[in-house]
């Protein structure tokens, strides 16, 4: 009985890593190796390796060649990498200084009809993406924001606003008043007491909230699909994008791309996950 | 020296809560409006909104007609049944694995972030790689089952009776931690002398787990289910990269307005639709935000 809970953990542990091994396998392969009658799956150093067997020689290829044109596309990934960071990122840092100002306001000063703010915050959260899109479409359209940087920033930013403030008002109503109230009455104006006691104190909870955002932000593809043909297209419509390629789906690179463009994620889940349960919640949960 | 102090608190707050509620309004409350204005004309993807002509209610006449053919009564029904089979697998299953879990044991801690890292990737660009492993002829997966003897593999994107199920499993693995994670909060939060008190009384384990761990597990796990729900009415990313759009056997909710918009170009209907699956998520999301309220109420009583 003591020993019923590997029953559930190990084939379970099978069925996620399998996948992932794939990922990695597939990305130190070649194009031919990876459609083949007999499926390869031994990495193997030697160059001559007959089409019937199960080891396949192992390629950096895939890696260095990441930032190869393929047909139909206009850049390489690289381009559409620093596209991921630059909305991703700023994204991040408006949501997070908008958030924590309004999170802030709703919880120091009587706000009339808090409750019922709050809640419509967290209900534009449930919004269905295409319920908006085509006005929003039809808004850029107008103001030149299609195909932008700034479009996709802007849409970003209101989109993880709702988790900003939510989580970041968590993280504030924990900071006792009194330290502000020492602050004030030592001559303080509200401002400085908010730059200097609040935020040092919510530095945790702000780290936090940008890690949540950030992610939704560098995963989200719905939007980024819709609302641009090139300049700004992100990663995750890059990859898609190569759907229905002439010269076939280059599968060692979009493997390999999975891995790069994991890799931020999986350092921040890591550095906030004490605080991952809260996060994923809007901070209904505090761990 | 009191007023003044509060007058200009007034200024503050509202130059502090202001700029985020005009952002949402700018891009979820106006846009919201302006698409139940679009749902009742008959504009086009490429026309200007000068152009768009008003047709009443003919685009909701068309969704709720009862009719065979019916694209948007399919697409709510596939959606539904996403929903309901992919929350209550992921929500089992996350708890099984949060109660397996439970117990220290050396390498936990890689476990769990193995468990994990499914979540944390892109989900357009890794259902764009179940492709590789689904491949009826080359897959790994097929080929994985024809060496173990299958005489006859499914065609996982091809079969109109599998291809349903092809989608729900990767969402069942890309989201199955997710409902791990709360479960697992939801355990931790039990009190260990609840656990001590039950021992004293000799109760069976079966009947600590009913009368103990079950209840007091019940609302975070509501909560997670809730969560999901929302998400998964939203189902878009796998079906785009698995059938596509357009496909009887996968046609979600979402990639049918998809379709309707931006393959179709009819913007009034797709608007249209777009409304009433608002509708849906609206009663959901009611749901959940009641009950986040009542959980939150409940905290503060503690």
């Amino acid at each position: 009985m003591k020993h019923a809970r590997w029953l559930v953990i190990a084939p379970y542990f099978l069925l996620t890593i399998l996948p992932l091994a794939w990922i990695f396998l597939t990305s130190i392969k070649v194009q031919e190796d990876t459609n083949s009658r007999t499926v390869k799956f031994i990495p193997s150093l030697a160059k001559e390796i007959p089409d019937d067997s199960r080891r396949f020689t192992v390629s950096p290829d895939a890696y260095t060649r990441l930032e190869e044109k393929h047909t139909g596309v206009e850049y390489g990934f690289y381009r559409y990498l620093a596209n991921s960071v630059i909305i991703g990122f700023i994204s991040t840092l408006a949501s997070v200084t908008l958030g924590t100002c309004c999170a802030y306001g709703f919880s120091r000063f009587k706000i009339p009809g808090a409750r019922d703010w709050l809640f419509f915050i967290l209900s534009t959260r449930f919004l269905p993406p295409l319920a908006v899109v085509m006005p929003i479409l039809l808004m850029y359209r107008q103001f030149d924001l299609q195909n932008t940087h700034l479009g996709l920033i802007i849409l970003y930013t209101s989109f993880n606003l709702s988790l900003s403030i939510w989580l970041m008002k968590g993280f504030i109503d924990e900071i006792p008043r009194a330290y502000e109230e020492a602050a004030l009455v030592d001559g303080y104006s509200r401002w400085h007491a908010f730059v200097r006691i609040i935020l040092p104190h919510a530095r945790t909870g702000i780290a936090v909230t940008a890690v949540f955002c950030l992610i939704s932000a560098w995963n989200e593809y719905g939007f980024a699909m819709t609302l641009n043909q090139q300049q700004a297209v992100t990663v995750p419509v890059y990859f898609a994008g190569l759907q229905g390629n002439i010269s076939g789906i280059p599968w060692p690179q979009v493997a390999a791309g999975i891995i790069v463009f994991v890799a931020p994620v999986m350092v921040f889940t890591v550095l906030v996950r004490k605080h991952l349960l809260r996060g994923v919640t809007f901070g209904t949960v505090k761990q | 020296m009191a007023t003044g102090q509060q007058s200009s608190d007034g200024l503050m707050k509202w130059g502090l809560v202001a700029p985020a509620l005009l952002l949402l309004i700018g891009l979820n409350i106006f846009p919201l409006a302006y698409n139940i204005r679009l749902s009742f004309t008959k504009a086009t993807l490429t026309q200007a909104p000068a152009d768009h002509e008003a047709v009443g209610g003919r685009n909701y006449a068309r969704i709720f007609k009862a009719d065979e053919s019916n694209r948007y009564a399919a697409a709510l029904r596939t959606t539904a049944r996403f929903v309901l089979m992919a929350v209550s697998i992921e929500l089992l299953l996350g708890y099984l694995l949060a109660l397996s879990l439970k117990p220290r044991f050396p390498g936990k801690s890689v476990v769990l972030l193995v468990f994990l890292i499914p979540m944390m990737l892109s989900p357009a660009v890794m259902a764009l790689f179940w492709n590789l492993i689904y491949d009826e002829e080359f897959g790994v997966l097929n080929q994985a089952l024809r060496f173990v003897g299958f005489a006859s593999v499914p065609g996982w994107k091809t079969d109109t009776a599998v291809k349903f199920y092809t989608i729900l499993m990767i969402d069942v693995w890309m989201w199955t931690p997710f409902m791990m994670l709360i479960s697992m909060a939801a355990l931790n939060a039990i009190p260990d002398y609840i656990y001590e008190a039950a021992e004293i009384d000799r109760a069976r384990r079966w009947t600590v787990f009913r009368r103990i761990t079950l209840p007091m597990s019940a609302p975070l796990l509501i909560l997670a289910a809730l969560l999901r729900t929302t998400d998964a009415l939203k189902q878009f990313d796998y079906v785009m990269a698995i059938t596509g759009p357009n496909d009887p056997a996968t046609e979600t909710l979402s990639t049918l307005m998809y379709q309707v918009m931006f393959r179709n170009f009819k913007v009034g209907l797709g608007s249209a639709y777009a409304i009433v699956v608002l509708v849906i998520v609206i009663a959901v999301a009611t749901l959940f935000i009641r009950y986040l309220d009542r959980l939150r109420e409940q905290e503060h009583a503690l």
